[in-house]
This record gives C-alpha cells, structure tokens and sequence, in this order.
C-alpha cells in the first residue's frame, strides 16, 4: 500500500539507484569529459534549475507563466552589473541580486496573479518580452545590441579559483544540487500541498481557508529568484550577456523543458533540461531546426502524453509490471 | 511641432490602428468561440509574409496578386492547425493555449531556418506612391491599408450578421451548448472562424510588409497588440477591435514622438495592464 | 447565538436572489433551509461563505460581521462547507484531501506525524479507512462527498454547511447520512445548516426550518409546523418534493 510520501513524493523509492548513479556521474564527469561536454554540462544544469524552479510554479501551483526566462536574464544581467560596474565580488551580488528579482516578482506578481488562467498568461507572455525590449533599449545599463561583455569569473574562495571549466562546474553543480533539495524539500511540505491544492482546484482551497493569493505569489516569487539566482551563475560562466538570449523564446523553452520532462515531477523538468540541452547542441548543425523540433515535441507530448517523459515512463513500467 | 508632421502622424497612428485592428478582430472571433487566446497566429503572421514576399521575388507576382498568396498561406495554415491540433485539445484550454504558443515558436523557428534572420524588403508599387492631400504628403501603401481595412470591417460585419455561417459563429460565441442544441454545427463554425482568422491575420501582414520588412521575428509584436485590443476592445466584439485599435495606434504614434520612441510598444503593455484592472470585459464587451 | 442575518439581500441586476434574510442560527442546532428551486438557498451559502458578496444586510458570526468578507477568511473563523456540485482534487488521495484541511487549520508548521493521527481518526469516523490512498477522481460521487465532508470536518469548524449533501442518495443512504450528521453534531459539537430537497432526511434531523421563497422567508418553524403550513404547502405544490 503506498503511503503518503510515496504519492507525493517526486521520486519514487525504485528511482533513487538512477538518482544515485546520476550523482556519482555528475561528480566525475569532469575527469574524462572534454570541455564541451563539460561547457554543455554547466548550461544543462543551470537549464535544469530554471526548469525545475518553473516546475514549482507550473506543475505544482498551475500557474501558466510565460515570463520564467525573463527573470533569469534579470539575475543575469543584474548581477553582471553590479560585479563589473559596481565592484562587487560575484558572492556579494548575489544577496542584492536576489532581493531585486524578488522584489520585481513580487510587484509583478501581485497584481497579475489575480488574472484568469489565459489572462494571466497573456500578461506574462507580454512582460517576456517588455522586458527584453529594456534588455535591448536600455543601452547605458546594459550594453543593448551590442552585448555586456566583461563579466570575470567568481571570485575564488580560501584556495579554491573559479577561473577554470572544471571547478566552475562544481560550483554549479553544488548550486544544482542545494536548489534541488530546496524545491524537493518544499514540495513534500504542507506548502507543497497547498500548492498542490490550488492547481487542483483553487475555489475549493479558498473554501478550506486557504489564501490562494498568497501562496500563489510566493510560489511565483520564489521560482522567479532561483531562476534570477541561476542568471547570475549563467552571467559569471559565460561571461557574455546579449539580450537575445532572453527574450520570450527562452520562457518557451523553458516551458517545453518542463512540459515535455513531466509537469509537476520536478525530476521531469530535471531530465528533459539534460535531453534538450544536449540534444540542441549535438544538433548544432540544424540551427533552428532544433528549436521546431522540440516545438514539435511538446506539441506531441500535449495531445498524446500530457504527464511528458515521466508519464511515458510510467505507462512503460505499469505495462511491465503486468506483464511481469 | 508644424500641423503638417501631426497629420502625418495622425494619419500614421490610424494606419498602424488599422494592422492592429485587422489581427484583432481574427483573435477575438477566435478567442471568443475557444475560449483560446490563439498565439499560433503571430507565426502565422511571419509565414503569410514570407509568402507574399516569395510570391512577388520568385513567381514575379504583383504586389496585389501576392496578398490573396499570403491570405490563402494564412487560411490554410490556420485551419490545419485547427483541424489536426486543437481539435483535440478542447477538453484542456491550457493544453490548446500551450500548443498555440509552441507553433507560434515553431513557425518563427522555421522561418529563420529556411530565410535567415535577415530582413527582407518586400516590394509593392504602392508604397513608394505619394499622394497630396492639402499639402501633406501620404504614402499611397497607408491609404490602401485604410481603405481595405475598412471595407473588411464592414465586410466581416455583414457576414456575421447575414450569412448563416456568420449568425452561427455568433450564436456559438454566445453560448456553445446552446448552439449546439440548436442543430448549429460547431466543426463548421470552428474551420470557418479559424479561416477568417488566418485570412485577417495574412492581411495585415501582407498589408503592413511593405512598409516595415519581412523578418522572422516580426509576428510577436502585432500578435501582443492584437491581443490587447482583444482585451481593451472587449471579447468577441468588432467594433471593439476596430476601436481599441484605433486607439492603440494613436496612443503609440503619438507616445513615441512625444514621449519615448524605444519604449513605443510599452504602451500597449500599459493599456493591458489598465484595462484588466479597470474594466476588464474591455470597452464593448459582453460577458 | 451562533449565526446572526439580518436583513440580508443580494440582486443579480433586476432579479432578487435573497431580499432582506433575516434569521438566527443557536449553538448546537441543526436547522434546514428549503424552498422550492431558485429560492434563493444557494445564494444565501454563498453569501455567508464569501463567495458572494451581499447588497445589503449583515451577517454575523460568533459576534463578528463577516458578510463580504473573502472565503478563505470566512472558513478561518470557523465556517465551513460542502457544494451542491460536490468539489474535490482529483490528484490527491483521501488521505492528502483531508490532510490539507488539517493543515489549514494547524498551520503551516504543524508536524504531518501529528496530524496523521487526527486524520486517520476522521476517515475511520466516516468509515473511509479502506480509500485511504484512492484518487479522490477515482472516487464514486457518494465517496467524494464523504471525503468532502471529511476534509470540513479536518478545519474543526463551528458551523458546517451542507449544501444538497444527499442528492442522489437512496433511502437506506439518506438514514445513513442522517445518522452521521446526528453524531457529527453530538459529539463533535458542530452546528449545521443544511440545504436539501429531501424532505424525509429534513425531518428526521432539524429541529428548525426555515423556508425560502423567491429571496423571502417564507416560514419558520419546526418541523411540524412547517407540514402543516398552508403557505409552504402551496409554494411547493407546482414543485415535485422528495419525499424519499
């Protein structure tokens, strides 16, 4: 009989000898990876927690935003400036870095959270791009067209430098690893249920006291200042920041990432940013091909498995066990 | 600031209403029959374009025998999408709404594959005419965006009045049970009003080519300003499209030359904001 | 005095849901509204739940005016309810359903260990142990409503409204239900106001009716008097009345 954890719970108890061997993989894949693979590493992970962050929003509290990538280029560049411009050290920028995104969810999210399902979306979809079109305009602030260049790695700690590939990577995999166990911590908590609750039905939440505004807004800000935290690593890693990085194709990835791993899962959206952010760059060769092709998939997974990968993978298992 | 620039102005912001008005009026029949805010459209924008222009570059067609190109481009697209997609997806409108964002992200990623992010200049003979009235010169391209966006308002106003589809693609928008009930049948009402909607949407953006460039990010922003005078104009509501539009075009003509030209499209993000805290069932809106 | 409306009305532009309510609701009582379809009973719910919001008039709670208030606040003071549409989350289990009403009312901090036991108290009080980890979609209607009954049960609220909880059910399930809200009354001490049509199941568990007529009170009255009320009589002879 499964317990309560078991339902809840994002992992069941068979998956953790994967979870395990993915861990140990995760450690050393600096020892024999090239350093593409390795660069493709950082940006899978730092993919996964934008997806997993946006998991919480979307598969747990049923919230359809299409602004996640655009809180992930505010981190980005707002931590950008204040190490280049400002002087901070990476570390430092990254509480401010954090308070702002966090404030600017807050602002935008009260209000937009009131909005029905498609009005909600319609607005986020707009403040994706209004926000990229500041990104580009605001050419003093943030370099515009011409990119934001300059950005030095993290400053090292005690004896440890960031300059080099390797250790960059174990910084976001340590980064990786505690938003992980944050979000899975959060969601098998009684706030997790909560936010379960609401996307389940949130006029009968509100009846069993539950103030759906408020919760909302905090599952929306908190995804908005993990997403906004990655920014920031993404910005010191890369180096490099161009608007078009961030404009509403970024949310829609995201999205895809999240839809087409398995929607409130949180390994889901872990797994399918490791697919896609692999896939795309072996695929370099078809540019935007690449791009349709996951349109393509997740336009499949919507009208043949809505519950993704894990849903697939569950149907697969269900289906052995009956024959087994 | 001379009389002469603010009627040029004036008669620019009616133009740029007009675009607005004509993707407005596709989404809001679309919108007010699904219940879907169809984003697939803005892709439907850039692929309609692009046909036209190819119709023009490559078969040496005229510029006006390129625009029923990219109408029929549009139809076809539209309905395809409606009839092997969102059919299926009418049990979950977020599943229709993802699936609508997802093949606008499509079309747009085709486009840059196959065209280049490049821009292309679309030839019209029209365009580059210019008329005087009273001294103010006009771009000939303006007055034929005008003039076609008119008669298709009175056009689609007729045909929703008279025509028996058009009286059951209303009655639907009202209540779709009841139209069901009513022996109406719906898979008709809903080919025909996703056909009107990509014919709309190919034509303002066969009309509006000319005069800004054929580029594959071009269809987010008349997607965004056509759903804000969906929703300021009121849902399922023509005159509301046609009003709101107006409006939205003044406002961002006028906005960008006295206050801010970078930001000019943040306009249409403040009227959005202000209507649904306002008065969100917009300026003519039913339910 | 538990419950307090006074003069409660509620247009829907020119129709009158509710005109001037008034009625008092006792500690420990169970009482019914009833009328005809369209009388306004729902509305009157949805008022003192915060799901509407009313014209005019007062509605007050242990003291407190609680009319217009949001639901979610309405439920923390202490009143709680089911829907005529009986409402659940399709992807939590039993068990979870009941919990998130624990939950809210001990607070986000409170321990699941500790809570588990009230829950599974609750379940086994309306004999749902075996569903325990059932989907609450995979439920039949007669389950759902006893798991949205529990869920209430889990809020330890002072007033319980039930709106239309016995639809659908047969005879031998309506004493069934009877019974329980009796015990639920007794011995959880929780006062009840039950919407319903059917009559047998009225009878048999208030003390007091209140009938609604087009938004106006009709009559009140014991059982008893209300059966012999030549005025209910008349407004209920065009309507088709269960008696089950």
């Amino acid at each position: 009989m499964k317990t309560i954890e078991d339902r809840i719970k994002t992992v069941p108890p068979t998956k953790l000898i994967p979870l395990i061997i993915f861990a140990i993989l995760m450690i050393i894949v600096p020892v024999f990876a090239s350093g593409y693979i390795l660069f493709v590493a950082v940006l899978a992970l730092l993919y996964a927690s934008l997806a997993a962050s946006y998991d919480l929003l979307f598969g747990y509290t049923g919230q359809l935003s299409f602004c996640h990538g655009a809180f992930y280029g505010i981190g980005a560049y707002t931590a950008a400036i204040l190490t280049v411009r400002f002087g901070f050290t990476f570390w430092e920028a990254l509480i401010p870095t954090c308070l702002l995104v966090g404030v600017l969810a807050t602002i935008i999210g009260y209000p937009a959270l009131r909005l029905r399902g498609a009005y909600f979306a319609v607005t986020t979809f707009f403040l994706a791009h209004f926000i990229y079109l500041i990104l580009l305009n605001e050419v003093e602030l943030t370099g515009g067209p011409l990119g934001f260049r300059g950005i030095n790695p993290p400053e090292p700690i005690g004896f440890i430098s960031f300059d080099s590939l390797s250790t960059y990577y174990y910084l976001v995999v340590v980064f990786f690893i505690i938003v992980v166990l944050f979000l899975y911590t959060l969601v098998n908590s009684n706030l997790g249920l909560i936010l379960i609750s609401i996307r389940e039905d949130e006029v009968l939440a509100e009846s069993m006291g539950i103030n759906t505004a408020v919760y909302k807004l905090l599952a929306f800000v908190i995804g908005a200042v993990i997403a906004g935290l990655a920014g920031a690593f993404f910005a010191h890693f890369f180096r490099l920041l161009h608007p078009t990085t961030f404009s509403w194709l970024l949310s829609e990835m995201v999205v895809i990432i999240t839809l087409v791993g398995g929607a409130g899962t949180l390994i889901g959206p872990i797994f399918g940013a490791g697919i896609v952010t692999f896939l795309l760059e072996f695929l370099r060769f078809a540019p935007e091909l690449r791009y349709v092709g996951w349109a393509a998939a997740l336009i499949v997974i919507l009208i043949f498995e809505p519950k993704g990968l894990i849903g697939l993978l569950e149907r697969v298992r269900a289906q052995i066990k009956k024959k087994g | 600031m001379t009389s002469e620039i603010i009627w040029i102005q004036l008669f620019n912001g009616i133009t740029l209403g007009v675009i607005y008005a004509l993707m407005g009026m596709g989404l809001t029949l679309i919108w007010s029959i699904a219940d879907l805010p169809d984003f697939s459209q803005g892709g439907i924008y850039i692929i309609s374009a692009y046909s036209a222009y190819f119709a023009i570059i490559l078969l040496n067609f005229s510029y006006f025998f390129a625009i029923p190109v990219a109408i029929i481009t549009g139809m076809a697209i539209s309905v395809t999408f409606e009839r092997l997609l969102y059919t299926r997806l009418r049990a979950s409108p977020n599943a229709a709404l993802l699936c609508a964002i997802a093949l606008f992200f499509l079309l747009e990623n085709i486009a840059v594959y196959l065209w280049t992010p490049k821009a292309k200049i679309m030839p019209s003979p029209t365009k580059d005419m210019i008329l005087y009235f009273a001294g103010i010169p006009v771009s000939f391209q303006r007055i034929l965006i005008i003039i076609v966006g008119v008669v298709l308002f009175i056009v689609i106003n007729v045909f929703v009045k008279k025509t028996k589809i058009g009286k059951a693609i209303m009655a639907t928008a009202q209540d779709r049970e009841a139209a069901a009930l009513m022996g109406i049948n719906l898979e008709k009402v809903y080919i025909t009003t996703w056909a009107l909607g990509g014919a709309l949407t190919a034509i303002a953006a066969a009309l509006i080519s000319p005069l800004y460039a054929v580029y594959p990010g071009m269809g987010t922003l008349p997607l965004l300003k056509g759903l804000v005078v969906v929703i300021l104009g009121g849902m399922g509501s023509f005159i509301g499209a046609l009003v709101a539009g107006l409006i939205l075009g003044l406002i961002e003509t006028f906005g960008s030359v006295y206050i801010s030209v970078a930001y000019q499209h943040g306009f249409a993000f403040i009227i959005l904001l202000l209507t649904l805290v306002i008065r969100p069932q917009g300026l003519f809106g039913r339910r | 005095m538990l419950l307090k409306v006074r003069d409660l009305t509620k247009s829907f532009g020119k129709l009158v849901a509710v005109n001037k309510l008034n009625f008092d609701v006792n500690e420990g009582e169970i009482i019914a509204i009833i009328g005809p379809n369209g009388a306004g009973k729902t509305t009157t719910f949805n008022l003192i739940t915060g799901h509407l919001k009313p014209d005019t008039g007062s509605i007050e709670f242990q003291g407190k005016n609680i009319a217009g208030l949001k639901p979610y606040k309405v439920c923390r003071a202490g009143v709680a309810r089911t829907f005529q549409i009986v409402r659940f989350f399709p992807n939590l289990t039993v068990f979870e359903h009941v919990l998130l009403g624990a939950i809210s009312r001990a607070g986000l901090r409170a321990k699941r260990e500790e809570l588990t036991e009230e829950v599974d108290n609750i379940l086994e009080f309306l004999n749902m142990e075996d569903k325990r980890n059932v989907l609450a979609k995979n439920l039949t209607i007669p389950d759902k409503k006893r798991v949205e009954l529990a869920s209430a049960l889990a809020l330890k609220p002072k007033l319980l409204l039930l709106d239309e909880l016995m639809a659908g059910l047969n005879p031998a399930e309506v004493d069934e239900c009877v019974n329980l809200l009796k015990k639920i009354n007794k011995d959880l001490g929780i006062t009840m106001i039950v919407v319903e049509h059917v009559m047998r199941a009225v009878m048999k568990l208030c003390e007091r009716i209140i009938v609604l007529h087009y938004g106006n009170k009709l009559a009140e009255g014991t059982p008893e008097e209300i059966a012999k009320n030549k005025k209910v009589i008349e407004a209920y002879l065009g309507e088709g009345v269960e008696y089950a």
